[in-house]
C-alpha cells in the first residue's frame, strides 16, 4: 500500500478514498451524577479520552457505493466527518480525491458533497430555489449548466412544483429530496450520504433509492452512505464496510456478508394438518410451530441431507427455503463485535 | 380517594399527596441544578460579566459630578450614587428572568410545549422550580465576587439600617423575585397567540430598563411634570411594577423610602405579585385550550 | 472578491425576502430597536438635566455629547445589522452540528459564518444616529474642518472592523466551548466600555482601566476616537488617537483571523 501512498503525486484514477490508519479521539468529560457530584464538578472535573476510531486503512474506488454499517457509536459519523474535512484526525493520513480533507481546499469542497438526514441545510423559511441559487454562487456553476442540472434532478425525484415553497411547509421526505437536489446540483464526484433515509416512509425510501441509483451510474459518482436500514444496502451498495467500536470488522460484498455470516436458513413448511408432537422436532433444529405452518432454521452445512427427509414427510403441500434476514446477519455481525476476522477482507488497493 | 375515608386517612393522604409533590419539585430542582452546573464556563464568565455595566456607571456618575457644582443629586450624594448601583445588581439578580419568556415562547413555537400537556406536571410550577434552581446556583456562584466588591465598596454605603429595615429589605427582594418571574413567564405564554413573542419581551425590557431604575435612581424622576397638575413621573411609577424589580429594595436599604410610604410601597408590590400570578394562570389556561383546539 | 459580493447579495436578498414575509414583526423590531435608542437618549438628556458637562473640562457639553452618541449608534448599528445576527446564530450551529455543513462549503468559512445573515432593521438606528449628528453639529459652536469630515467614515470603518474582530473571537470561542449561551451579553458588556467618553475613565481606578481598554482591548478606539475628530478640535497630540485606531483595526482584523482559524481546527462537532 505504500507505493501508492503518494497519490497527490501520481494521480490515480481509481482510488478516490485512500485512507490508512485514521484515528479519533474524543476527550470526554464525565458528568457525575447527582447534585453533590455536580457541585464538586464545578471546580474539578475528570476527562478521559474516547476512541471513535482506532487506526482505520480503506480504499474506496471511483464510482463504488459503498454502505457503512454499525450500531450506534461504532464511528461512522466520525469516519464520514474526517473525510468531509469537517473534523481533525489524532492520527494516520487520508486522501480524498488527491486531497487532505481537513486543509479544505476550495478544489477539494467543490468537488464533493455531504447530506446529513438529520439536519436541514436549506433556508427554512424560505423556498428551495433559493437555496440552490446560493449553491451556484457558492460553487461558481455556470448558469444554463446550473439550470440543466437542477432541472434533471428535479424532475428524476419529480419535486418540481415544490422548489418554489417555502422549506417549512414540506414534508420531511419532500426535503430530504431537495437536500439530495441541493447537494448534487455542483456533481460531486464523492458524494457522502449519513443516514439519508431516516425517518421517511417506504414510498420515499423508494424514490430516493432509485434516484441515487440513477446518478450515480450515470455520473459514476463515489458514494459512501451510513444506514441503519437494511433496504438501503440491498437495494444500493455492492459493497458493505461494517465498523462496530471504531474498528473495520468487515469490508466485502454484500453477498459475502450473506455467505459468510449466516449459518442457518430459514425453511417454511405448509402442512395439510399440524405435525404430529415430536414429528420434525426429531431434526434437531429450531422449530416453530404455528397451526399447519413451521418455520425451521436448519444448518445450512446440513440442509441438503435433512430437507429431502422432511419432505418426504407426510402432507407438504409447500416449502420456501430463505435466507436469514439482512438485520438478524448485522445485528449478530454487531454483537461479535471486538472478535475482529484473522484476515480484513479485499482491503487491497 | 374513597368517599368512605375516614378524615385521619384523607389527612394522611393529603400528607403524602404533598411529600410527592415536594419530591417532584425537589427532582426538577436537582436536574435543573445539574443542567447548569453542566454549563460552568459560561456560568463564571457570566457572572463575572454582570459587573461591567456598573463600572461604566459608577464612572459616568463620577464624571458628572466632577464637572457639576452640586453636591447631591436628587438626594443622591456621590457615595449614595454607588451605593445604589451595587444595590441594584442585588435586585436585579433576584428579578432578572434571563431567557424565561423566551424559552417559553420557544417551547410553544416548537412543540416541546405539549411534552407538559401530556406530562402529569404543572407547567408554571415547574418553570417556577427550575428558575430557583438557576438563581440558586446563581448566588452559590455569584456570592463570592458580590461580597469581593461590596467590601471593597464599603466605605461608600451608609451605615447597617435597623432590623425593621432589614426585613422590609428582604421581603421587598423576595416579592421582586415572584414579580419578575410572573411577568416574563406570562409574556412568553403570549407564544400562544403571537409567533414572535421577542419583539413583544424587546419592548418589555425596554420600559423596564428605563422604568425599573437600573439605569438611574427613580427619584430623579421626581420634578418632572406629566401635564396632570400636582402629579410628576415619578408618582405615576410609583404605582406601576417596574420599579420593584430593581430601584425599590435598593431604596429601601439606603433609607430613602421610610414609615408609611415604605408599607404602602410593600403593598404595592405585593399586590402586583398577585396580580401577575394570576394574569400568568389564566394566559397558561386559555393559551393551552386554544393550543389543543387548534392542535399546535 | 467579486464571488464573495455576489453570494453576500444572495444572503442578503433572502433575509429582505424573509424580512418582508414576516412585515409586521420586522416593523415591530425597527420600532423596539428604536424604542432602545430613545430610552438611552432619554436617559442622557435626564443627566444633562444636572450638569452642564461630562467630566469636568472635558468638552463633552450636551451638543458635543450627543454627537458621541450619534457616533455610536451609527457604528453599532452596522455591526448589529451585519454581523451580530450571523454570530448569535453560531451557538445555536455548533450545538447542532450545522455548523458541518458550513465546512464543507467551498468557501471561506469565517466569511460565511459572520455574514450570511443580515438584520435590516438595525439599519433604523443608523438612520436615527445619522439624523442626530446633523442635529447636534448644527447647534455647536465648533465647526468641524473639511479634514474631519474625510478622516470621520474612515474611523467609524475602523471602529466596526475593531468591533467585528470581538465577533470573530466570540464565534471562535463558541466553537471551542460547545456552547457560550452568554456571548450577546458579553458582547453587550463590552460595547458598554465604549458608549461614554473615555475621559470619563479617571482617577486611582480609572486611568488602568483606560489603559486597558485602550491598548489591549482597544474597544476605547471605537467610538471615541471618530466622535473626537467630528465634535471637537483637532489639536496637537488629537492625531495619535487616528493613527492608533487604525492600526488597532487592521491588527484586530488579523489576530482575530488566526484565533478563528485556530478555533476551526479543533472543532469536534456535534455528535448526531
Amino acid at each position: 500500500m505504500h507505493n501508492t501512498a503518494d497519490a497527490t503525486d501520481r494521480p490515480s484514477l481509481e482510488a478516490v478514498i485512500r485512507v490508512e490508519g485514521l484515528a479519533k479521539e474524543y476527550r470526554v468529560y464525565d458528568k457525575p451524577e447527582g447534585l453533590g457530584a455536580s457541585l464538586r464538578g464545578l471546580f474539578h472535573r475528570k476527562s478521559r479520552a474516547v476512541e471513535a476510531l482506532r487506526g482505520v486503512d480503506l480504499t474506496v474506488n471511483r464510482g463504488e457505493f459503498v454502505a457503512l454499517l454499525g450500531p450506534n457509536g461504532a464511528g461512522k459519523t466520525t469516519f464520514l466527518k474526517l473525510l468531509s474535512g469537517i473534523i481533525t484526525p489524532s492520527r494516520g493520513t487520508a486522501r480524498v480525491l488527491g486531497h487532505v480533507p481537513w486543509e479544505r481546499a476550495d478544489d477539494f469542497r467543490r468537488r464533493f458533497a455531504l447530506v446529513m438526514g438529520q439536519r436541514n441545510q436549506l433556508w427554512w423559511d424560505l423556498p428551495a430555489a433559493e437555496s440552490f441559487r446560493l449553491h451556484k454562487e457558492i460553487y461558481r456553476l455556470d448558469a444554463a449548466r446550473f439550470e440543466r442540472v437542477r432541472d434533471e434532478l428535479v424532475d428524476l425525484l419529480g419535486v418540481r412544483k415544490l422548489i418554489l415553497q417555502p422549506v417549512r411547509e414540506l414534508s420531511l421526505g419532500e426535503r430530504m429530496k431537495l437536500e439530495l437536489v441541493a447537494a448534487l446540483l455542483h456533481e460531486p464526484e464523492v458524494l457522502f450520504l449519513d443516514e439519508p433515509t431516516i425517518g421517511l416512509d417506504v414510498v420515499a425510501q423508494h424514490t430516493i433509492h432509485e434516484f441515487l441509483r440513477h446518478v450515480q451510474a450515470e455520473r459514476r459518482t463515489t458514494v459512501m452512505l451510513t444506514t441503519h436500514y437494511m433496504k438501503d444496502v440491498a437495494a444500493l451498495c455492492e459493497r458493505v464496510v461494517v465498523i462496530t467500536h471504531g474498528d473495520i470488522l468487515y469490508d466485502g460484498s454484500l453477498a459475502e456478508i450473506v455467505d459468510r455470516f449466516t449459518t442457518h436458513k430459514i425453511v417454511t413448511l405448509d402442512l395439510d394438518e399440524p405435525p404430529a408432537p415430536g414429528a420434525l422436532e426429531r431434526f434437531g433444529f429450531p422449530c416453530e410451530i404455528r397451526g399447519p405452518q413451521v418455520v425451521m432454521r436448519i444448518d445450512r452445512s446440513r440442509i441438503a441431507d435433512v430437507l429431502p427427509e422432511i419432505l418426504r414427510g407426510a402432507g407438504v403441500r409447500d416449502v420456501s427455503v430463505e435466507d436469514v434476514p439482512l438485520e438478524e446477519i448485522v445485528a449478530g455481525l454487531f454483537r461479535s463485535g471486538r472478535t475482529r476476522p484473522a484476515e480484513p477482507a479485499e482491503a487491497t488497493a | 380517594m374513597s368517599s368512605d375515608a375516614s378524615p385521619t386517612a384523607i389527612r394522611s393522604g393529603r400528607l403524602a399527596e404533598c411529600a410527592t409533590r415536594l419530591r417532584i419539585w425537589w427532582t426538577m430542582l436537582a436536574i435543573c441544578l445539574e443542567e447548569r452546573l453542566a454549563y460552568r464556563g459560561d456560568f463564571i464568565l457570566g457572572t463575572a460579566m454582570r459587573f461591567l455595566p456598573i463600572v461604566t456607571q459608577v464612572f459616568l456618575w463620577t464624571a458628572v459630578f466632577a464637572a457639576t457644582s452640586r453636591s447631591d443629586i436628587a438626594g443622591y450624594s456621590k457615595t449614595d450614587i454607588v451605593a445604589y448601583y451595587l444595590l441594584t445588581m442585588v435586585t436585579r439578580a433576584f428579578s432578572s428572568m434571563p431567557g424565561l419568556a423566551g424559552g417559553v415562547s420557544r417551547s410553544i413555537r416548537d412543540g416541546s410545549i405539549k411534552k407538559y400537556l401530556v406530562q402529569p406536571v404543572d407547567y408554571v410550577s415547574f418553570l417556577l422550580a427550575a428558575r430557583i434552581a438557576h438563581k440558586l446556583v446563581y448566588y452559590a456562584v455569584a456570592i463570592l465576587p458580590f461580597a469581593v466588591v461590596f467590601w471593597i465598596c464599603r466605605s461608600y454605603f451608609p451605615p447597617v439600617p435597623d432590623a425593621a429595615t432589614i426585613a422590609a429589605f428582604v421581603a421587598s427582594l423576595l416579592l421582586s423575585f415572584l414579580l419578575g418571574f410572573f411577568m416574563e413567564a406570562t409574556l412568553g405564554m403570549l407564544g400562544f397567540w403571537v409567533l414572535e413573542v421577542s419583539s413583544i419581551v424587546f419592548a418589555y425590557m425596554l420600559v423596564q430598563y428605563l422604568l425599573s431604575g437600573h439605569m438611574f435612581p427613580i427619584d430623579m424622576l421626581a420634578g418632572i411634570p406629566t401635564g396632570i397638575a400636582g402629579v410628576d413621573v415619578a408618582d405615576v411609577v410609583r404605582w406601576l411594577p417596574f420599579e420593584y424589580t430593581a430601584y425599590f429594595p435598593a431604596a429601601v436599604w439606603l433609607g430613602k423610602v421610610q414609615g408609611a410610604e415604605l408599607g404602602r410601597a410593600l403593598a404595592i408590590e405585593a399586590a402586583w405579585v398577585i396580580v401577575m400570578a394570576v394574569a400568568c394562570r389564566i394566559v397558561w389556561w386559555r393559551g393551552t385550550r386554544r393550543y389543543s383546539a387548534y392542535g399546535g | 472578491m467579486g464571488r464573495y459580493l455576489s453570494i453576500f447579495g444572495t444572503f442578503a436578498r433572502a433575509c429582505l425576502v424573509r424580512d418582508m414575509t414576516f412585515r409586521a414583526n420586522f416593523l415591530l423590531e425597527c420600532v423596539t430597536s428604536l424604542g432602545w435608542m430613545s430610552m438611552n437618549l432619554a436617559f442622557y438628556l435626564l443627566v444633562f438635566q444636572f450638569t452642564p458637562e461630562i467630566g469636568k473640562g472635558t468638552g463633552w457639553s450636551r451638543e458635543p455629547f450627543f454627537a458621541f452618541v450619534a457616533t455610536g449608534l451609527i457604528i453599532n448599528s452596522i455591526v448589529q445589522a451585519l454581523f451580530m445576527p450571523s454570530a448569535e446564530e453560531l451557538t445555536e450551529m455548533v450545538r447542532t452540528g450545522g455548523l458541518d455543513a458550513v465546512l464543507v462549503r467551498p468557501l471561506d468559512a469565517q466569511f460565511l459564518l459572520s455574514m450570511h445573515r443580515v438584520d435590516f432593521s438595525s439599519f433604523a438606528n443608523g438612520l436615527v444616529g445619522c439624523g442626530l449628528l446633523a442635529w447636534a453639529l448644527t447647534r455647536m459652536d465648533y465647526a468641524p474642518p473639511p479634514i474631519a469630515w474625510l478622516l470621520y467614515p474612515l474611523l467609524v470603518v475602523c471602529g466596526v472592523a475593531i468591533l467585528y474582530s470581538f465577533v470573530i473571537m466570540l464565534a471562535a470561542a463558541t466553537i471551542l466551548m460547545g456552547r457560550n449561551q452568554s456571548l450577546y451579553d458579553f458582547w453587550f458588556y463590552l460595547t458598554n466600555f465604549s458608549r461614554y467618553p473615555a475621559e470619563i475613565y479617571s482617577g486611582p481606578w480609572g486611568g488602568p482601566l483606560r489603559a486597558l481598554c485602550t491598548f489591549v482591548i482597544p474597544i476605547l478606539l471605537v467610538v471615541n476616537v471618530p466622535a473626537r475628530v467630528i465634535a471637537q478640535p483637532l489639536v496637537g497630540d488629537a492625531w495619535w488617537p487616528v493613527v492608533g485606531a487604525v492600526a488597532a483595526a487592521a491588527a484586530a482584523l488579523v489576530i482575530s483571523r488566526i484565533v478563528f482559524q485556530r478555533a476551526l481546527a479543533r472543532y469536534r462537532s456535534a455528535s448526531s
